[in-house]
């Protein structure tokens, strides 16, 4: 092959690996929340009740243990599983039962999710149930939610409060 | 005539990859087309990955206040120097990925994961996952949005798996909950681990490889570097705007050979991402033994043939051949032993060893080391076919990877197709034209530098130039002998440069018509 034709060649390889990368290195955009969206977090690391009560030993059970370890108290070590329900605007966001951590499930119930949620003002009401039961809601908490688009707000729940925490635009 | 050996013939697939690198070859010569180097320009991409790496950290904040500010210093301040590294740290990355991508599929097409060669195979599959997890670690480097977004989505695939009980993601649910330890940790593994734990890997892939390729031709480096560096003047890289967990980042401009998996996850969910990434993998990994196929027989050490030279150890493609104390009393050092574990059944070490000589009268005919399917005896009995009536013929040495040489066949041109070109003792081209008496010899193998044994063409070509041992001897009139390096479907090409030259052939004959051809009953005698 002529050599012209052959630096023609060449050429076009390499414009062609350069047109590949760049076809592929910055975009095509994508978007994680579509456009007029807020974002949700929720971030839940709650201890939940234990599954059995502690319950105070009796004098005899007290003197059996050693002199330096008597408690006063005997507690078994699991927790509840952590009932979670999120409804936006009366609708339901996400309903889940999360065990609490640990071989011995005596940790906290730890649940980070994301839910993408359409700009402007909702109702969020969050329920829980942290103790061995199999209906109802032990805490229930209604919050007004205030997104714009491309805003994150965060509702936290801890060991015994809850947060909604948004941008602040004001 | 024709003969072949037997073995796997490249398939369909295999032909069409051929036939669409024969367009690259045109361009660039066989030995530097870049589909012969792909290994040895995905090593050449993160080379400069690293040179314009060790640049920007020079510049770099390694905290969570100061990174996003230094580099958007490197960017807009410094774009004549510390922009254009940026963007050629980012495009010579993406590049190998892309290289990297075509090496596997290549080496998979072309089947060479096969027998003895799993094991290049499997060190291939973690350097895929090593690569991705480089790349992804450097986008947090930034700390822009985007950053923010594989972080956040890096955390919910680490979340996916039962490792932490308090969830990654936690770290990332508001601005303050954002932890610099980590993210000084994973600057680290980026800036350190990664780079070791790579250039192990690369070490551990090439380990049964001798003389490996790990740099591509200067042209190709050349060509390719300015390629990329055009592209970063032209189009420089941007950041995002900074991180800001306060905020969800509506639209990304991602890298998608890096960051693929993010928008797939964000479509599908954590669980598919993983299955599909240890799925494909372990269905990669198996594929060397699917389906079962029984193995060739590897190579055999012949003690008596043996003089321990050791040229047929220092020729093996693949190291399967060790020098090792001699067992059977002679009066050498050494002998030959082969490793049956690492050989792929080349015949390579047959064409190197000084022993493998047709000219030798024993019958039958033997040598130090063979392959038991294609001895050397088979070689002589194939030449010595046209005995008698060779001296207008042709004997033509193919391979089973290279151009089909079959299909040449005819009354005046006789075939032999062989595990790999590099096979032929020098000594066998020598015999072919004194003793049985062909007008001329044509090596007919695969294209420069992309022997499917790896190293057959080069040391047949470096036999002929006298430059490597055994030499091809200085009597051999080089003008009766032709290589001609192609690729398989290449046969018509192929034809054309036996055809021509035969007619040079006979032109030169009738040059020196009434001086009589070599007596075809002079074997000459060697030992
Ligand atoms: C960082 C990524 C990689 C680099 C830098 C790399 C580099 C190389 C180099 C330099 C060679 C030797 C070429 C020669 O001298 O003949 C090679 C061979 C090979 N590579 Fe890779 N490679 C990479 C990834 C992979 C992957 C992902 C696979 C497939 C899973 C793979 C499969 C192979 C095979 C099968 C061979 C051996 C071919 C033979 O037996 O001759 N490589 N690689
Ligand atoms: S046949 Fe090939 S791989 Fe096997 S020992 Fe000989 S040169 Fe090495
Ligand atoms: S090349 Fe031949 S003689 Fe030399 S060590 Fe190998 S087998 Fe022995």
């Amino acid at each position: 092959m002529s050599r012209p034709i052959r630096i023609i060649g060449q050429t076009a390889t390499w414009l062609g690996l350069a047109a590949l990368v760049a076809a592929l290195a910055q975009g095509p955009a994508f978007s994680p929340v579509a456009d007029g969206h807020g974002e949700l977090r929720l971030s839940m690391a709650h201890l939940a009740e234990r599954l059995v009560p502690c319950r105070p030993l009796t004098e005899e059970e007290r003197l059996a243990l050693p002199p330096t370890r008597r408690v006063t108290e005997i507690c078994e070590r699991g927790r509840s599983p952590t009932v979670i329900e999120l409804r936006l605007d009366g609708e339901l966001l996400v309903r889940e039962t999360v065990t609490a951590a640990g071989w011995h499930n005596d940790g906290r119930a730890y649940l980070v999710t994301t839910f993408a949620v359409p700009a402007g003002e909702h109702r969020l009401r969050m329920s829980l149930r942290d103790t061995p039961r199999d209906e109802g809601f032990d805490m229930e908490k209604e919050f007004t939610l205030r997104l714009e688009s491309g805003d994150a707000a965060l509702l936290e729940v801890g060991d015994g409060d809850v947060r909604l925490k948004a941008p602040d635009r004001h | 005539m024709k003969s072949d050996a037997g073995g796997t013939r490249p398939g369909p697939a295999a032909r069409t990859l051929a036939r669409m690198e024969g367009l690259f070859s045109r361009a660039f010569g066989g030995e530097n087309n870049p589909f012969h180097h792909l290994g040895a320009l995905t090593i050449f991409f993160f080379y400069v990955a690293l040179v314009t790496g060790i640049y920007l950290f020079i510049f770099y904040r390694t905290s969570l206040e100061g990174a996003w500010e230094s580099v958007e210093y490197l960017t807009r301040e410094q774009w004549y120097a510390g922009g254009i590294m940026r963007s050629l740290h980012r495009y010579a990355s993406d590049a190998a990925v892309i290289t990297l991508g075509i090496h596997l599929v290549r080496e998979l097409v072309r089947g060479r994961m096969k027998g003895p060669r799993w094991f290049s195979w499997i060190t291939g599959m973690p350097l895929v996952w090593i690569v991705i997890v480089f790349g992804i670690s450097g986008y947090w480097m930034v700390w822009d949005q985007l950053a923010q977004y594989v972080a956040v989505s890096t955390a919910q695939l680490v979340d996916w798996l039962p490792i932490f009980t308090d969830p990654m993601s936690r770290n990332f649910i508001s601005n303050e909950a954002v932890s610099s330890r980590l993210f000084t940790l994973i600057a680290f593994i980026h800036l350190v681990g990664l780079p070791i734990v790579l250039v192990l890997g690369i070490w551990f892939h090439l380990l049964r490889i001798r003389y490996p390729r790990i740099n591509p031709p200067r042209k190709l480096m050349l060509g390719s570097m300015a390629g990329l560096l055009a592209l970063s003047v032209v189009f420089p890289v941007f950041s995002h705007p900074p991180a800001d967990l306060d905020r969800v980042p509506v639209s990304l401009d991602i890298d998608w050979f890096y960051l693929a998996i993010f928008p797939l996850q964000a479509v599908t969910s954590e669980g598919v991402v993983w299955a599909l990434g240890t799925g494909g993998t372990i269905l990669l990994a198996i594929l060397p033994w699917l389906p079962p196929r029984k193995r060739e027989a590897v190579a055999e050490v012949h003690l008596p043939d043996c003089t321990g030279c050791g040229f047929c150890a220092e020729d093996c493609p693949y190291g399967a051949i060790d020098m090792v104390a001699r067992t059977d009393g002679r009066n050498f050092e050494l002998e030959a032993k082969v490793n049956a574990d690492l050989c792929v059944s080349c015949g390579i070490c047959t064409g190197s060893c000084p022993s493998s000589s047709p000219f030798r009268q024993r019958e039958p005919l033997t040598t130090g080391i063979e392959l038991p399917q294609f001895p050397i005896d088979r070689l002589r009995r194939e030449i010595d076919q046209e005995r008698g009536r060779a001296d207008n013929s042709i004997l033509l040495l193919g391979c089973d990877h290279g151009p089909t040489v079959d299909a040449l066949a005819s009354d005046d041109i006789h075939t032999l197709s062989l595990p790999c070109v590099g096979m032929t003792p020098p000594a066998s081209i020598d015999y072919a034209m004194r003793a049985t008496g062909y007008a001329g010899v044509v090596i007919a193998g695969c294209e420069g530098c992309d022997c499917h044994h790896r190293l057959g063409e080069r040391w047949t070509q470096e036999r002929i130039e006298r430059i490597r041992q055994p030499a091809l001897r200085k009597r051999v009139p080089r003008e009766r002998l032709l290589s001609v390096w192609l690729k398989v479907g290449q046969e018509k090409r192929l034809a054309s440069q036996v055809e021509a030259f035969r007619n040079t052939l006979e032109e030169s004959r009738k040059d020196d018509g009434d001086k009589n051809p070599q007596g075809a009953d002079a074997r000459e005698v060697v030992q």
